[in-house]
């Protein structure tokens, strides 16, 4: 029953400080609405600067074969599975022009088709297979898009010669994407970590909000009453756990309306958002218990707050660092951080649309590294603070 | 009387420093004690652990005999505690804190509205019942912050320096119903301000480094600082010493502090012809003359040989 009074009591303050609730309920959805903005509303289309100084040919028939200005087109046509374009072609004259453009970032990478790339292409068609011409491509090689801008425009001008040429290729390779993964936009493979980053968020939320008590007193005037810390740590647990939800189902709900396309239950991932919750609030816990204040339980929780969000995978994948392996699983050393296998269950939920008995061992690492969390948390604040 | 709280060999220490060495004291039913001292005496550490805040490193306190560390929450509920600094909610209004607070001490929430809504009232704080405390002046908070500590209606009140902050409307309103409530509770009250201790309280502790030096009545207190009144002479041309040695034989009972001479007699006022008369025989002149009731800060300085303020 007390548990319950502190519980509403907790939800009362939060919601008379509408800015603290506010922004930690809605820093998720607006990541959502900014990844969706970065990703132009679904996947990354990356800029080509073009410099097409084909002279064209005439062929035998006497029609004129255009063959760079054939392929450029052949870049725009190769497309996401949602029909968003991969590539956006952009003509430059010359290596001056395009230079600017790509040390601002602008495209990913340029390439230069050559003067003879028709002339070249008519006498492959024809069978003399001893010309040959080069296709110069270069850019900002540390510019991220610049790999996958060259990559996608060396294979589809390699496709288009194929088909120019009438010639086969020496290999076919067949793509096998798992589940509904082929028909996923750029931004929704970015959602399930987003929906994590929701609740990592909430760390500040719970470390401020047990800091106050102790800054102001008021804990100290509650110990005076018959009140156990299970009546008060329940309390303030049920409200954040609560918040925190509110806060991954808002992101959630935004991210549907930006285009997410769930492919698995909704209640499963929010089970896997309250659970992380209790990683989080024991966290924040934890950072409360070596605080004093409010703006030193806000600088503190900082630290635990970057560790999950750049160790866990929600922001990018990052690669395993296997320490053991237990039961077949190989654990690495972010495998100890609770977010990185919530960010794991729901992608495959939300991604590969798998029901909980296929994130079993997601679900169970993390529930048991959440307990570890919050006992942890709950032990150290008793230490310190409730005795 | 009855005991109602005991403490026995207190003992606390923070790193190094003894915050309170040793303390006994018992306090009996339906009194107001005043644990009086300078700031740093130890007060607020006592309290601290007479409510059961804080655990002492070695000693015990009882509440009508049961341990208050026992862990049951009906001795602890037995006290209310009003801390030296203003502990509130600042987001809660004055009613919602007094409801909190009753339903945290076991209390159904309608009786706690109730209650708390009985105890604005007293301390006249109903029409603010629905603002916010962080909404309230200082004074308000003041005594919301007394009200929280009455609300599931403790054997025992613990006041920490009740008055600290106060303005005079507040003080007087606090004092007349601190003085109301002494005939239904127990009450033990901090201060470093000996008025406040000789208005209020019915006995006095005297608290110095961690020490209990004395309890005992006010009256009874001040008898053991000397008889009667207490003369004070500032004294020109001459030092201090020498005044004291030439007004030694009309006055023996002389003493010096800071810039006067201190002379403590029944009817002290009898001896100024005489100790006028002897300065002058040595070319000294007297400047100000105060002549006053003996005080708790004059049992304070015969027994540390210091100011409270000091």
């Amino acid at each position: 029953m007390r548990a319950f009074t502190v519980f509403c009591k907790t939800l009362r303050e939060m919601s008379r400080e509408a800015w603290m609730l506010g922004l930690t309920v809605a820093f998720a959805p607006f990541f959502v609405v900014l990844y969706w903005l970065i990703l132009s509303g679904g996947s990354t289309t990356y800029t080509i600067l073009t410099i097409d100084n084909d002279r064209g040919t005439r062929l035998a028939d006497g029609t004129t074969l255009q063959a760079g200005k054939e392929a450029v087109a052949a870049l725009g046509r190769i497309t996401y599975a949602d029909g968003q374009p991969l590539l956006k072609t952009r003509p430059v004259a010359d290596l001056a022009e395009a230079e600017p453009i790509l040390r601002d970032r602008g495209a990913a990478a340029f390439i230069v088709i050559p003067e003879d790339f028709s002339q070249t292409l008519a006498s492959l068609r024809s069978g003399d297979r001893s010309v040959t011409t080069k296709i110069v491509f270069g850019g900002d090689v540390s510019n991220p898009y610049y790999m996958v801008g060259v990559n996608l425009s060396l294979t589809a001008i390699d496709s288009y010669i194929m088909q120019a040429t009438g010639q086969q290729p020496l290999i076919g390779y067949i793509e096998k994407p798992l589940g509904a993964s082929a028909a996923r936009t750029e931004f929704e493979t970015y959602v399930p970590g987003t929906l994590i980053f929701a609740v990592i968020l909430l760390i500040f939320l719970a470390a401020m909000t047990v800091a106050r008590e102790i800054e102001t007193g008021t804990l100290r005037r509650l110990q005076l009453t018959p009140m156990s810390s299970f009546d008060y740590i329940g309390g303030v647990t049920a409200a954040l756990v609560l918040v925190g939800t509110a806060a991954f189902a808002l992101a959630f709900v935004c991210a549907v309306m930006l285009g997410f396309r769930s492919q698995g239950p909704l209640w499963a991932a929010i089970l896997v958002g309250a659970i992380t919750c209790l990683s989080v609030i024991g966290l924040g816990m934890v950072v409360a218990s070596f605080t004093r204040t409010v703006s030193q339980a806000f600088i503190v929780a900082n630290f635990p707050m970057a560790l999950m969000m750049f160790f866990s995978g929600v922001i990018y994948p990052l690669p395993k660092i296997t320490l053991f392996t237990l039961g077949g699983h190989e654990i690495g050393l972010y495998d100890f951080l609770p977010p990185t296998h919530a960010v794991a269950a729901l992608n495959k939920i939300l991604t590969l649309g798998a029901g909980l008995g296929q994130v079993t061992y997601e679900l169970s690492a993390l529930a048991i590294l959440s307990l570890i969390y919050f006992c942890a948390g709950v032990w150290l604040f008793q230490r310190f603070h409730l005795r | 009387m009855n005991v109602v709280l005991k403490a026995q060999s207190l003992t606390k220490h923070y790193g190094s420093l003894t915050a309170v060495r040793d303390l006994s004291l018992e306090v009996l039913e339906g009194e107001v004690l005043g644990i009086l001292g300078p700031n740093g005496a130890g007060k607020t550490t006592s309290i601290n652990m007479m409510c059961g805040l804080l655990r002492p490193d070695s000693g015990c306190v009882s509440i009508r005999g049961k341990p208050i560390t026992d862990g049951t929450s009906d001795t602890r509920s037995r006290v209310g505690v009003c801390p030296q600094n203003i502990v509130l909610w600042s987001q809660l209004t004055c009613l919602e804190q007094m409801v909190f607070m009753g339903e945290m001490y076991g209390m159904r929430r309608d009786a706690a509205r109730s209650r708390g809504e009985g105890l604005l009232r007293d301390l006249d704080l109903m029409e603010k019942r629905n603002h916010r405390a962080c909404t309230l002046s200082g004074g308000m908070q003041r005594r919301l912050n007394l009200a929280m500590a009455l609300i599931h209606d403790p054997e025992i009140l613990v006041l920490d320096e009740p008055e600290a902050g106060l303005d005079p409307q507040s003080r007087v309103l606090l004092r007349e119903y601190v003085r109301t409530l002494a005939r239904q509770k127990t009450i033990i009250l901090t201060t470093h301000n000996m008025d406040e201790a000789e208005r209020m309280a019915d006995r006095v502790a005297i608290l110095d480094q961690g020490r209990l030096l004395i309890v005992d009545t006010p009256e009874a207190l001040k008898r053991t600082a000397g008889e009667g009144d207490v003369l004070e002479i500032e004294v020109e041309g001459i030092t201090l010493p020498e005044a004291r040695e030439a007004v030694a034989a009309v006055a023996p009972q002389t003493s010096i502090t800071d810039h006067t001479l201190v002379i403590r007699a029944r009817s002290a006022v009898e001896f100024l012809p005489a100790i006028l008369e002897a300065l002058h025989a040595i070319h000294a002149r007297a400047g100000e003359v105060r002549l006053r009731a003996n005080t708790l800060e004059d049992v304070f300085i015969s027994l540390t040989g210091r100011r409270l303020r000091e």
